[in-house]
């Protein structure tokens, strides 16, 4: 009896705190698909990266192989209608991709948090000026409207990632409303306030921190929305200017070329399912880790 | 079904609509004119020839007249005269490329519901089967695959595998017969339109099928002895489907929006077609005629959607 008590004794009563964030990289890595994806996406970056130094060949470098040749050992993803090396510009691509997703992220966090924690921390007017204008950009087709700045701006980086950014940020402001709406009515907020917290202090610091899992969890599903718009854009013609390779572009010249050099569209096509398809399984990954209520 | 309220409520709609085709125009008409280049500028046409073409479509005149009869002419249903084949209405060009676009949208939202229903109910009657979980893993792939991809891999498969394999005995043909198609012509293409959508459709059905088969009602249907499709279709599916139409609105302009793409593999001759040739001709004239085009489109297909709310569900009055 007295060795029970004693081992009971050294043995904690609460298993061993583990933080949220500790808690849900634990979740994460018990699911496979997440992981698969995170293990792509690592890759994808590394591609990107290299690719800053080097690729096999120069991405607007013509006539390195036979037009429309098909896979081979100088060209392992096959040459484009004017022998450009397809492995080189899909490299490329790859950083051109990854910058729209990620820089159009980080545009939309600027945008839609500050606004989101403001018109749920103050309400009032200004509260009911955001969600009037949410309501309003929610109204309109955003592909129609990321086509129409495109088309007024001129197509060029920067420009796609503001026409993106702007038919996308509502999504984190209704998010970051509805976080802060919820958030600002618990106990700790209120003792922030009581002892004289200043409101930058409150959102940011109490707030915010508070909320990084949806947020975490919604940006991940921006980025494969942006890279996506992306495609299309360049698709139609709207995207980065030529010689510059995007997905987009590279299927749009494969399609044309489908009967007698498939593989011309099907690498950028295979390149940004698989891209879209890695970011989504993480973002589902994130999302049941993060939130394991969630779940179903 | 519907009532006088229900009437004024369509009447605000579209005085909306209106004033959103009024405002995109206005955006892309002044847009357009900002922009540097000249859209009627060619080696053939100078000096006086080019003067009096400028003065033919009235652009010698200050932008705000411009700007003021173009209103004016949009009021009437008028959008003018296309700046590369002169003397052609761009009106009657607009409404045929509508009501082409509108069609193959439509049928694409047929598949979309009809595929996406079925896949999500089925999915969910067998939780945790394999079939189970090959829809799911089908409709990952579906909604993470951009449709001009689907498309690609289709025209692939039908087109040119299908043409070589059975010696051109069986293969889809591009193309677009008479102003309205063929149903030979736009299975295809509305599959890949609509594909990507129907995964949506499946995975929400899926999830609140499986919330909805647990109610208690529906246990008590089982125990009444109705059969297990009618439990299925009329207790579970119905009620199941309430969350699954609150993305309708979404998924319509989605499926207009990506019907530019699609048209364009295709060559289907509707708007989103005439807007790849307008920019590269510089026609800006039709340009701004299909955006305002657009514009209505998708203001008529939103009120279609929030009308058929009323008709699914008796609980929502306008």
């Amino acid at each position: 009896m007295a060795a029970t008590a004693a081992i009971a004794a050294s043995r904690p009563i609460a298993p061993e705190q583990a933080s949220l964030w500790s808690d849900a990289w634990r979740r994460l890595r018990r699911n496979r698909l997440a992981l698969v994806g995170v293990v792509y996406l690592a890759l994808l970056v590394v591609v990107a990266l290299v690719a800053l130094v080097h690729t096999p060949y120069r991405f607007s470098e013509v006539d390195v192989g036979r037009p429309y040749s098909g896979p081979s050992g100088q060209h392992w993803l096959g040459v484009d209608e004017l022998g450009r090396d397809t492995l080189s510009r899909l490299m490329i691509g790859a950083q051109i991709s990854l910058v729209v997703g990620v820089g159009t992220q980080i545009v939309v966090l600027a945008i839609g948090v500050p606004i989101g924690l403001a018109a749920g921390y103050f309400r009032g007017w200004f509260d009911q000026v955001v969600t009037f204008v949410i309501n309003l950009f929610y109204g309109i087709p955003d592909l129609l409207v990321a086509l129409i700045l495109v088309f007024l701006l001129g197509p060029s980086l920067t420009n796609i990632i503001i026409a993106i950014a702007v038919t996308r940020w509502m999504d984190m402001a209704r998010l970051m409303r509805g976080q802060t709406l919820s958030l600002r009515e618990r106990e700790f907020i209120e003792a922030a306030r009581a002892s004289g917290a200043k409101p930058i202090k409150i959102l940011f610091g109490h707030i915010l921190p508070n909320a990084l899992g949806p947020i975490i969890v919604q940006a991940t599903f921006g980025v494969p929305a942006a890279i996506l718009f992306e495609a299309f854009l360049s698709f139609l013609g709207l995207g980065v200017p030529p010689p510059t390779p995007s997905w987009g572009s590279m299927a749009a010249a494969g399609i044309v070329t489908m009967r007698i050099a498939p593989f011309m569209v099907v690498a950028p096509a295979v390149a940004l399912s698989l891209t879209l398809m890695a970011f989504n399984f993480v973002g589902d990954g994130l999302r049941d880790a993060l939130d394991p209520r969630s779940r179903r | 079904m519907f009532t006088r309220g229900t009437l004024i409520y369509i009447g605000q709609r579209l005085v909306l609509i209106v004033l959103a085709v009024l405002g995109v125009s206005s955006l892309v008409f002044l847009g357009i004119h900002r922009l540097p280049g000249d859209a009627l500028f060619s080696e053939h046409l100078h000096g006086t020839q080019y003067q009096l073409t400028l003065h033919h479509y009235g652009l010698d005149r200050p932008l705000w007249q411009q700007y003021v009869s173009f209103i004016a002419g949009l009021l009437h249903g008028d959008l003018g005269e296309s700046l590369v084949n002169r003397g052609v209405p761009i009106t009657p060009i607009v409404v045929r490329e509508m009501s082409v676009s509108a069609e193959v949208g439509f049928v694409a939202l047929l598949f979309t519901i009809g595929v996406g229903m079925v896949f999500g109910v089925v999915a969910a009657t067998r939780q945790n089967s394999w079939l189970d979980y090959l829809l799911s893993t089908t409709s990952v792939i579906g909604y993470s695959m951009p449709n001009f991809v689907i498309a690609t891999f289709l025209i692939l498969v039908f087109g040119i595998w299908l043409d070589n394999f059975t010696q051109g005995t069986f293969y889809f043909q591009i193309g677009w017969p008479g102003r309205w198609g063929s149903i030979g012509a736009i299975w295809l293409p509305a599959f890949a339109l609509g594909f990507p959508y129907a995964s949506i459709v499946a995975r929400l059905t899926r999830a609140s099928m499986l919330e909805v088969i647990r109610q208690d009602y529906i246990r008590t249907a089982r125990a009444k002895g109705l059969t297990e499709f009618i439990v299925t279709v009329r207790h579970a599916l119905r009620n199941a489907l309430i969350p699954v139409i609150t993305i309708l609105g979404p998924l319509v302009i989605g499926i207009i929006t990506g019907g530019v793409v699609i048209e364009n593999i295709f060559g289907i001759p509707g708007l989103g077609k005439e807007f790849a040739t307008s920019i590269l001709n510089r026609d800006y004239n039709i340009v701004i005629g299909v955006f305002t085009g657009y514009a209505a489109l998708v203001g008529i297909a939103n009120l279609g959607v929030d009308l058929l709310y009323v008709v699914i569900d008796p609980r929502i009055r306008y």
